[in-house]
Formats: structure tokens, sequence, C-alpha cells
């Protein structure tokens, strides 16, 4: 439709839900006024027609403005050596002879712009219909409180009253009306800001007056400041008449003007507002209405700054000689505070007198104040009507002549008894009949003025300089300095010139803007302010806290989006899931529900201001993605702490797990040299070695803004401590004290520092001194420092590769080390094996059943033996290895000792067979007997050549000397088949321990140990178990 | 210079004599240069001999602590000297290292063969040509190499890759280090250095050099090497018998290195002397043909100080962590 797409409208008015409907109001507007337009063309002349072409030229870079990446709204490529083509508009003018030119600049869509931007258009007719349309009055909720509290009054007066009501319903309605309308004409025009300064500055004026006439009311009560019961809190005071003579007894220690003090009260106590009191009639009403037209005419601060404060003298020299009764709003409002006005005609009469005041003393025709004055003047006139006729009078005296109208009417009497009873509000409209009575002798007189405090603003307005009128009520004009006007111009003749004047030079004819520009003034002038504190001279002020979105705001931003990623999707056909919808809801609905600052566009946020995200990130990453092509914050890249994949690292690497590998072989080979010297193993006795392999952990994930080196000393000094730490390891250092590793650390890191240093100073040396090339510049860095590159080879040579050569070797004969020890327990099947199952021995009947169970037996699979078996299944249980391993490590050992003594040993006793045992004395034959019973009449072994567990231990003393326990007999099966003795000298103990028959066998062990341990001179043939077999 | 006091001074004239001849000195060095010369050894030994104590040390006892050698830490702490300490300070040059330990292995192997064969020892080959002769691998005078070599032992030495690991594996004899390949090519330099020296020697001249190889500052005269080194005062143990032949081959070296800077001192010197004479000697007269070569000038004691100078001058590596914190290098005695 245009060269400025639809979507740029939808840019400026995303925050509005109804956008379609109102982009469509626009365009039918545009086609109608491009109608129009179209017929005055023909009348246009060229120049016309040029400044046209050029607006609309200008117009278009609007756009570019709004730079938006996005697919749905990206703007059209801006051609600025086009535009300054057509610039020159002597060209234009030339061939412009009104037709071509215009048509071809001038796309349909421009007349639409026009209309939004020109504000000094009279074309108000087009927005005036949809206004009415789009906001329907709604008069019976605005006047609702009005018509409630005009209903009781009398009779005579309704119809007063019902005109008044009327009035205020109409300008309530108007209000809504306007309020609507700027409403819609927001998502229609745009606005500029260059109003809000003043807004702001008028806003902070008002604030300021505010905070005089506070401040003066507070003056007025200073002196005595006791006494909140003699300030007037209306009918609170009967109420909380306890409270209020507590806190009069502490007045001193409150720190709250009396005037905050009654606000709090009113507060207290909802339903009443702070005018209300007991004792006066129609006061509530009165004043509220009142309080409610003056913040209303103060809240005009287009036209009102200057009305807001009394005038200075200083400012005006000569003012209080031609105003005789100044009058302001801020006086008006102290004397509100004050209860000083007894009337409407009194309330109304202060605030003519302003303006009249006004209009008197700069009696120039030009004057601007004149402008606001009767532009203030003009809203009185609109406002007065809001407030109701009411004289204040005493309670006692309506009373009283109530009392009196009760005998005459008995109607009314029903009504005004019982209400002060119902309502505890009981305030009722007096009729404006017995007007202005005692009201006035009552209060004081207006007059009195408490003690000004003075608060010094510089940027007070002086109301007109140099002007020196002789009398301003009367309508005299004074001469001002140099200006050409009329001495003897009558006052109202004047004033109505100045109507003229006012209507000529104010913009306020568009009436949607106007409505606008009141309505948002307090929230524009509240913007303003806040990006005013966003910047400190002309930069931004750092100290400022970081603009944050609100709720609201960010639901109405995320909306935006979604918005656009529904345009997208559907331009796109291939368009991917985009934001997760549910995510939004959340946010958007809470924020419709406040919807603060619905009247602002958007672009008066400051955070609307900030750059939008790359728009394609919303919907290719899956929501926790961290854009990376952001030209200013990036994830730092990978690696930077670890060390970098070199031959060297990759040799070292190799090298440690070189070492590691070899170290669990060791590990193995203690393990068995241990079963070897060891007569019993425990599963938990070795803790198995399995050592992990060394990763280097990167840091985590970080962001950074600029290109260049990262440098955090903390985290460069944990990277090289792990890298010290793997030298350490490298150099066969399996564990090293933190102390060490710190230190080496320290010097490590000064070295570098060293080095860096040194290759600086080589580098940055000036131009004309400089002699090295970068490379003999980083030779003699090191050689300064003690290193050459020889060195460095030679180090890699000796100390990494030779290294890793040397561990290999070293691991192949740690391994082949480790089958040797092996080698033993895995000639399974060989003579010793199977004589150990000729022993006949429980033990072996259920060899398997560790694999039955499941059970790792001691640990053999963790400790890595099982592979070393070649095993699949481990069921040798550990101490039947463990049985292998001893006896073929003692036995070398015993044949070598023979060999070394140059002695034969004896020849071994036979085995003792019933055979041999017929030969015996025949004393023991009996036992022994019993003993060969016992083992199947086989032949008995002697215990040294019994295997580990079966070999009953020998009970020791242990080092406290003291025998704590008896110890236990081993179980039959185990130990008792195979006692025998046949020692080199026949056993001669039985006569020496003949007298212990009797002593049960517990006790007897520990008999045999105190024996043993008591005489060592024995020569240690006293065995514990020759001594049992002695007593058997 | 040499009077009485001086004769008492100096002990070891005559071998130091030997030793530089050894070295490539073939004049008559005065007392005077050998009496430096004997200065510096002595000093050296007593660094070499007081260092371990207070230095190497403490560096053993975190190794084989970290190493967790219990049982050797345990036996660390004193002040006695091993050999591994002495191998220590000298770990840098690996030539020597390996000559030494091949030495060790040697000497070794000759205590066990003379313990077997009481009446063998005189067959045993003198220490000082085992030196040289082992490690070049000839190792062929007594008993046949097989048998030798099954009983030849090597030193290990606690920095070494075999104490990386907690067990100990059984040698195998096969394995030849790369290391040792090296060390036996710095060797080999040495004896084709020695060949050299000695070619244009007659018979005579060959066996009086053969004879001065074998001057030792500790061969047969350990007591007085004991006495002159200080022991007893320097350190509190009594070295043993493995300390004192290392001392007696580290301070051969000793003189031999020093007497090799001395003799490029001295050449450069003369180089610069004949140019200069060269430039006179126009007004010279003419050389005639049997010319009497002006015989060889001996070393001189300022040449060995020169020498000395030069390998005591600190090497960047000494005071490389010094640079930019300013302040005074304090240098402490190089071993040479």
């Amino acid at each position: 439709m245009s060269s400025l797409p639809p979507s740029q409208w939808q840019r400026l008015q995303t925050s509005r839900d109804d956008v379609s409907q109102h982009s469509e109001r626009t365009r039918t507007a545009s086609v109608d006024t491009g109608i129009d337009m179209g017929d005055k063309e023909e009348v246009m002349d060229p120049i016309t027609a040029v400044f046209r072409q050029r607006y609309s030229q200008y117009e278009r870079t609007i756009q570019s403005l709004f730079r938006t990446d996005r697919p749905c709204c990206a703007a059209p490529e801006l051609d600025l050596s086009t535009l300054e083509l057509t610039d020159d508009y002597s060209s234009g003018q030339v061939n412009g002879t009104g037709n071509s030119a215009p048509d071809i600049a001038r796309p349909p869509a421009r007349q639409l712009d026009d209309e939004d931007y020109d504000f000094d258009d009279d074309e108000d007719d087009e927005y005036n219909e949809p206004k009415s349309k789009g906001a329907p009055p709604q008069p019976t909720k605005a006047s609702s409180l009005h018509s409630q509290s005009s209903e009781p009054s009398l009779g005579n007066i309704t119809e007063a009253k019902k005109s008044a009501t009327a009035t205020r319903e109409k300008l309530e309605a108007d209000r809504k009306a306007a309020e609507e309308a700027a409403k819609s004409a927001l998502s229609t025009m745009f606005f500029t800001l260059e109003n809000d300064r003043d807004a702001m500055l008028e806003q902070q004026k008002l604030e300021e007056s505010d905070r005089q006439v506070n401040a003066e009311a507070n003056a007025a009560q200073a002196n005595a400041p006791g006494k909140l019961s003699s300030a007037n809190l209306g009918a609170s005071s009967l109420t909380l008449k306890h409270l209020i003579a507590r806190i009069d007894a502490k007045r001193e220690k409150v720190k709250v003007s009396d005037m905050e003090l009654r606000n709090l009260m009113s507060e207290v106590r909802k339903n009443r507002s702070k005018w209300a009191n007991e004792d006066k009639v129609g006061q509530e009403e009165l004043y509220e209405a009142a309080e409610k037209v003056v913040l209303e005419l103060r809240a005009l601060t287009e036209h009102s700054t200057a009305f807001l404060n009394r005038v200075n003298k200083r400012e005006a020299p000569d003012y209080f000689t031609i105003i005789k009764h100044p009058m302001d709003l801020g006086t008006v409002m102290k004397k509100l505070k004050g209860h000083q006005y007894k009337s409407k005609k009194e309330f109304i009469e202060d605030l003519n007198l302003i303006w009249a005041n006004c209009l008197a003393y700069n009696a120039d025709p030009t004057h601007y104040l004149r402008k606001h004055a009767k532009a203030m003047q003009k809203a009185t006139q609109n406002l007065i009507p809001l407030i109701p006729d009411i004289v204040i009078r005493d309670r006692a005296e309506v009373e009283a002549e109530e009392a009196g109208a009760m005998e005459v009417d008995a109607e009314g009497e029903s009504d005004d008894a019982t209400e002060p009873l119902m309502s505890s509000r009981g305030r009722k409209a007096p009729g404006t009949k017995k007007a202005r009575k005692g009201a006035r002798t009552e209060e004081g007189t207006p007059e009195v003025k408490p003690p000004t405090v003075n608060l010094l603003r510089a940027d007070s307005l002086p109301p007109g300089e140099g002007s020196q009128g002789n009398l301003g009520q009367n309508g005299f004009l004074t001469p001002l300095g140099g200006t050409p006007v009329p001495n003897s111009i009558s006052g109202t003749s004047m004033s109505q010139m100045e109507i003229d004047h006012d209507k000529v030079d104010d913009d306020t004819n568009d009436v949607e803007y106007q409505a606008w520009k009141t309505m948002t003034k307090k929230a524009r002038a509240k913007v303003a302010s806040d990006r005013h504190k966003l910047l400190r001279g002309n930069r931004l002020n750092p100290e400022e806290p970081a603009l944050l979105r609100s709720r609201a705001g960010m639901g109405r931003y995320l909306k935006n989006e979604e918005y656009h990623l529904k345009r997208i999707q559907e331009n796109d056909d291939s368009g991917k899931e985009g934001l997760s919808r549910n995510g939004n809801e959340r946010l958007v609905d809470p924020a419709e529900g406040e919807d603060e600052g619905p009247l602002l566009p958007d672009y008066y946020n400051p955070l609307s201001c900030v750059p939008e995200l790359p728009w394609r990130l919303v919907w290719h990453g899956d929501g926790d993605d961290i854009d990376l092509q952001d030209e200013n914050i990036r994830l730092a890249p990978k690696g930077i702490f670890t060390q970098p994949k070199s031959e060297l690292s990759k040799r070292m690497d190799a090298n440690i797990r070189q070492m590691q590998d070899t170290r669990k072989l060791c590990s193995k080979i203690a393990v068995i040299k241990q079963m070897q010297v060891q007569t019993q193993m425990y599963s938990n006795q070795f803790t198995r070695y399995d050592p992990k392999e060394f990763i280097e952990v990167d840091a985590e994930d970080f962001v950074v803004t600029e290109a260049g080196p990262i440098m955090c000393s903390t985290v460069s000094r944990a990277a090289l401590q792990r890298s010290v730490g793997k030298i350490f390891f490298h150099a066969g250092f399996e564990e090293f004290q933190p102390t060490a590793i710190d230190a080496v650390t320290d010097i490590a890191a000064g070295y570098m520092q060293n080095l860096a240093k040194t290759l600086g100073v080589y580098a940055e040396a000036p131009q004309h001194e400089r002699k090295f090339t970068p490379e003999e510049m980083l030779l003699h860095a090191l050689y300064e420092n003690g290193a050459d590159v020889e060195a460095l080879e030679t180090y890699i040579r000796d100390d990494v590769e030779r290294l890793g050569s040397r561990l290999n070797v070293i691991h192949e004969r740690m391994k082949f080390h480790l089958t040797e020890l092996l080698r033993p327990a895995l000639t399974d099947t060989g003579g010793d094996g199977s004589r150990m199952f000729n022993d006949g021995s429980e033990m072996f009947v259920g060899g398997d059943f560790a694999e039955d169970i499941g059970d790792d037996f001691f640990g053999f699979k963790e400790l890595g033996l099982d592979k070393e078996f070649g095993l699949s299944s481990l069921s040798v249980p550990l101490h039947l290895l463990q049985g292998r391993m001893r006896s073929t490590f003692q036995n070398p050992n015993a044949s070598a000792v023979v060999s070394a003594d140059g002695y034969k040993s004896p020849p071994p006793f036979e085995p003792l067979t019933p055979e041999i045992l017929k030969k015996q004395v025949g004393l023991v034959q009996n036992f022994f007997l019993a003993k060969l019973h016992a083992n199947n009449e086989e032949a008995l072994i002697e215990d040294e050549h019994l295997q580990g567990k079966q070999k009953p231990t020998k009970p020791r003393l242990p080092p406290t000397g003291k025998i704590s326990m008896p110890r236990k007999r081993p179980s039959n099966s185990h130990g008792g088949n195979s006692k025998k003795k046949k020692k080199p000298n026949p056993p001669p103990p039985p006569t020496k321990t003949a007298p212990t028959k009797e002593i049960p066998p517990a006790l007897e062990r520990t008999l045999s140990k105190i024996s043993e341990g008591g005489d060592e001179g024995n020569g240690g043939m006293m065995s514990p178990e020759s001594l049992v077999g002695g007593g058997a | 210079m040499s009077g009485s006091n001086d004769k008492d001074k100096f002990k070891y004239r005559v071998e130091i004599q030997q030793m530089m001849f050894v070295s490539g000195e073939t004049g008559e060095p005065n007392a005077e240069t050998t009496g430096i010369i004997e200065e510096i050894v002595r000093g050296q030994v007593i660094e070499m001999v007081r260092l371990p104590p207070f230095f190497a040390n403490l560096i053993r006892l975190t190794i084989s602590q970290l190493l967790q050698c219990t049982t050797q830490a345990a036996r660390r702490g004193s002040r006695s000297i091993s050999t591994d300490d002495l191998i220590f300070l000298i770990r840098h040059d690996k030539a020597k290292v390996s000559r030494l330990r091949t030495y060790l292995s040697w000497k070794d192997v000759r205590k066990t063969a003379k313990e077997q064969d009481p009446g063998g020892g005189a067959g045993a080959p003198d220490p000082a040509d085992l030196l040289d002769d082992a490690a070049a691998g000839i190792a062929g005078s007594a008993g046949g190499p097989m048998q030798m070599k099954q009983r030849k032992a090597k030193i290990g030495l606690p920095w070494e890759v075999a104490s990386y690991f907690s067990e100990q594996v059984p040698e195998r004899e096969e394995d030849e280090d790369e290391d040792e390949v090296e060390a036996n090519y710095a060797t080999l330099q040495r004896l084709k250095n020695a060949d050299e020296r000695t070619r244009g020697m007659t018979r005579d001249e060959y066996v009086h050099w053969s004879e001065c190889r074998q001057a030792s500052f500790t061969f047969r005269k350990g007591k007085r090497f004991r006495e002159w080194a200080g022991f007893g005062t320097v350190t509190e143990a009594k070295p043993n018998d493995d300390i004192v032949d290392i001392l007696g081959f580290l301070t051969f070296e000793i003189v031999q290195t020093l007497t090799e800077e001395a003799l490029k001192v001295k050449e450069a010197e003369d180089q610069v002397l004949m140019q200069s004479r060269e430039k006179s000697r126009k007004r010279k007269r003419e050389k005639f043909l049997f010319h009497a070569e002006e015989g060889r000038t001996a070393v001189e004691a300022r040449h060995v100080e020169e020498a000395f100078r030069r390998l005591q001058t600190p090497r960047p590596k000494m005071k490389a962590m010094r640079n930019f914190s300013g302040g005074v290098v304090k240098s402490r005695l190089t071993l040479v």
C-alpha cells in the first residue's frame, strides 16, 4: 500500500491491542484524504509540489531510524544518494509544472502521514468522527456520587442541582471521550518529545508549589504546634477523641506535620474525607469539589505554571503597587486547607481574581502570560459547575433551623431526623437559600495570611518584565516598553483581541493532540524527568541504576515480539516453533491488569530504545542458547586455560599413562609378594590402585566483551599449577605436598614473567635501537634466562622421549615379572595342585562355589588379577592361590639354606600309616589310631606340610604380656585330623605336662602359652602342639 | 715461592704434574701453577664434601620422602655422604655420571672378585684403567666378558626411572641405555684425544704417559687425601672407600678440565703474542734452517687463574630468577 510499510506502523503502535482495527481506520482515513488531495492537486503550484516531494522523501528516512533486522519489518535500503539527487528543487521547479512530479513522488500513504504529523492542519473533522465513535459517553458511573449527594437536598434546589450534575456529567463524559480519542490517536500519531521538557519543568514547579503550600501551612501552625484537637479534624474528633487527645499530649514527639497527621486521620477513617467536620454542615462537599477544581487547574501545567505561586517582589518590583489583592493557586490551596472559604462564591472569586490580576498586570496584548491566563480562565469556567453551590454553616444553626422546619414540613422531618443517626458521615448539603449568614463571621477572614515561607526558586516566573501598569483591575492599559500598542483601547476590546490572538498562535486546534497532551502530561513529565536523570551533562550518568523493564513492560515487549513472530511465521513457510507461548502469557496477563501508562507510546520508554536483539535468534535457538554472533558480548573461546594440543603434550600424556599402568602392575606385584610371605590374607588388606586418567578441565563458560588476551591471575595460576603438577607426575612423583607445588608454581610463574619481560625489553626497544629480528629476540630472551633451544631440545629428547621408551621397557619388564610371579599359581593341573587335591581337604570339594554365588572373592577382580590368570570366572579362593605362591616361594629358600650349610637334610619322616603305627610304642598307638581313624585310614602328614589355612596357628602372647581371653580351639573338621607329632627327638613332654591332664582344653591352651612365653630357654622345642599332643 | 711451608702445604705436586701431562700439557709446570691448581681442586673437593649435608641431603630427603622409600628415608638425615649425593652434584654432566657409574660397577666387580679369589686381586686392572677401558667396552682383561657381565651390577640412582615405581624390577642384561651409548661416545672421544696426544710419542714416552695416567689424589694415599681435604673438620662422617674413590675420579677430572682450559687460554695468548711478534719480526733476523723452536713454555699460574675464572663465570642459568628483581647475585663456587 505504501512505501512506508504497514509494519512500520505496527512498530509504533505495538503496545496497543487493537492494532488491526486502527490500521484499518487509518487506512480508510488516508484513502479519503488521498482523494481530497488528489482533487486539490490541480491547483497546487509547483513549489508546493516540490516541497511535498521532498517531504515524502525525508519522511521515508524515518524508517532508517527504526532499523530492524526482522524479516517481516525489514526496511528497504535507504538510498541517500537518490535522496540527494532528487533534492535539488531547482530541477523540480523547472519541470515541476504540477502534473507529473507530485504524482510520482507522493504515494497515497503520504497523506496519511501528512495528517498525522502535521498538527497545524485544520482538518479536524476526520478525527472528530472516530473519536465520538470510539468513546461512548458513560455518564452514569461518573456522576453517581454527585447524584447521591444531591438527592437528599431540598426540593427547590434539585433543579439547580440537576443542572449542575448534568454539566458535571457532560464534563466527565467529555473528558472520557477525549481520553479515548487520545488513546486512539496514540496509534495514529507520532508524538514528538519536544513538549516533554516543558511538561517536566511545569511538573517540577507544581510539586514545588505543593511543597511550599504545605510548608506555609505548617509554618502557620508552627507557633502553636500542639492541639490537634483544635485543628479541625472534622467528625473524627468524636470517634477518635482519645487517640487525638493522646497525640496532642505527645505532640512534640511526633515528627509529622499537622497536615500530614490530618491526612493520616482521614485515611484511618476511610469513608470520611479530610474535609469532613461534624460541626460544619456542607463543608465536606464544598471543599472536596473545590479542592478538585484547584488540583485540576494546577494540573494544567501548560498554562498554570505562572499562577502556582505568589508573585515575588523581586521578580516584579512594581507588582504590588498595581495589584492590590494578589492571589495565586497556592494561596487558594492554602486557604482551602485553612478552611477559610465559606461558600462557593468566595472560592470562585479568588480564582477569578488570579486571572484578572494577571490580565491586569500584563496589559500588553501580546504578552505570553495573557494567553495562559485566558486558557486558565476558560478552564475555570468549565470547572465551576462542578462545585456544588453550598454555604457552610454551623451544625447547631442548621439543626435549629431544621427543627423549625420540621414543624412546618413533616415529610422532610423523617429524612433529616434519621440521617445523622444512620450514617455517621452526617453530611448534609444545606440549601443555597439561607446562604452566607454567620459563616463568614465564624472563621477568620481570608485576608489573614500565614507567615510566608519563601522557598527560593530560581526558575519562578516573573509576571512580565518592565511593565508598569497603573490600574490593572479597570483594564487601563499600561504601555509596555517599546511595544507599539495603542494606549486607549478599552479592556474588553483588548481581551477580545487577545482571545483572537491566542486562538491564532495556539496550536491547540488539534483537539486530539491537545487532549493527549493534557492527559499524558504527568506521565510525560515523569518520563522526561526520568530520562533527564539518566544523563549528566551530555553523557550517560554511570551512577544511575540500571534500567529494568517492569513486569508490564516486559509483557508488552514479549507481546510485541510475539506479534512479529506471528508475522514471520506467516511469511515464512518453514517457520519453526517460536517462543514458548505459555511463557509469554504468564507475563502478559498481569501486565494487562496493570496497564499503567497506556497513553504513552512505546518510544517514550527509554527501554524501548534498547537495540533489539538479532531477530533470527528467537526462532533458531532453543531458548537457552547464547548468541555468539553478538558483537559485544560473547562466550570466551574454549581451551584458553588448557594445555594446547601439541606433540610434546601428547607424548607427556602418553608417558603419564604409561606410568600409571606400570604402577598398576606394581600394585599387583606387591600383592603377590605379600602373599608369599604372609600366612593369612584378608580381602580388605589391599587397597586397590586404580588411577584415573588426567583430564584437564577447562574454565567454566564465561563471557567476554573485547577481543584480546583474557587475563585472570587466579585462573591462570590454577592452570599453571595444574601443569606443574603434571610435570611433577611426569618426573615420577606420585604425590606431592601442596606447599611444594605452590612453591614451584610461584617459581615457574616468576620465571615465565621474567622471560616475557625480557622479550618485552627487546621488543619495545626504540625503533632506532632495534637491531634484532623477532627470532633473535626470542633467542636472546631465552639466553638471558638461562635457557636455549638446545637445552629445550635436550629436555624433550632426554626427559620426554627417552623417558617414554624407558618407561615402555620398564613396563614390559614389570609385566614379565608379574607373570613370573604368578606362574606357580597358573600351573594348576601340575603335580602341586593335584597333590593338594589328594589331601582330601574339604576346601576343594566345593571348588567352584564362588562362581555360583557370583561373588568376587577377596576382591580379586577388583585387583585385576583375574585377568592375569586368564580365567573368565575366578573360582580360586585367595588362600589357595596364596598357598601355591607361598610354597613355591619358600621351598627354594629352604633348599638353598640346606645347601649353604653343607649338610644334607635328614630324610623326611615317613607319613604315619597304620602299618608304621604298629611298630610304635604301645602307649601312643591308641591315640594315633584314633587320629588315623579320623583321617580315613590315610597317612597323616606333618603340621609343617599342611597348607596355610589348615595349619592351626600358633598361639602368641600379646605384647601386653597378659592373656586376655582363652583361645578358641580350632574346629575339628579342620585341624583336628592332622594333629600329630613326629619330631626328630621323640616327644618327651608327656611326663612334664602330665599334671595338667584334667584341665579343660581351653585352659590347657592358655597354660601352654604361658609356658611358651615363660621359658624361652627351651630352644623353641616346646610348641603348644606338642603340649596338647602329650596331654592327650 | 717454594719454601718449606709450601712443600708442606702442597702435597700433590707430582700427581698434578702428571695429570696435566696427561691432559696435554707438555712443559714442566712450575710449583706455583701446581700449587694454584691444588688449591682450586681442594676448594672444589671441600665444596663437594660440604654440600651434601647441607644441600644435597635436603634434596635427597625430599626425593626419598616423596617416593615413599621409607626405609631409605629413615636412613637419611644423617650427615654422612653417599655416592648418590656426589653423583647428584654432577648429575647434569651425563657423560661423567655414566663413566662414574661404570667405574663404580666395575669396582664392585673387582671387589667381589677379590673376595672370591683373594689371590686374584692382583690381576684386576687398575681403577684408572678401568675407568676408560670398561666404558669403552673393551673390558676383556680379567675373567672373560661373560663372567664379568654376570656380576656387574648396575648402580641405580634415586632419580632414575626405575625408582619411579615401588617395585624393583630384576635387571636384564641385554638392555643398554641410550644414555650409556651417549656416554660411551663421550668416552670414546676422550680416548681419541688421548690417542692423538700419544701419537707422536716414542715408546718410552708412552710408558711414561701411561704411568702418568694412573696418577691419582687418592689411590693408595687415602689417608693423605683425607687429611688434605680436611675430612673430619668439614664433615663429621668418615667417608667410605667409595666416596674417596669417586672424589679421586672427580679430582682428576677437575685437574684435567682446568689444564685444558688453561691451555686454551695460553694458546690464545700465544697467538696474540705471535702476531705482535710477527709484526716486529721484520726488524729481527731471519729464521734459519734449524732454528730452535723456543721450547713450549709451560702453563703458568695466570693461565690457570684465567681458566678458573672462565669456568666460574656465572652462567645466565644461575641468575635467571634474579632478573628484573635487582639485588646482588651471590655466586657460589661452581663445581668444575
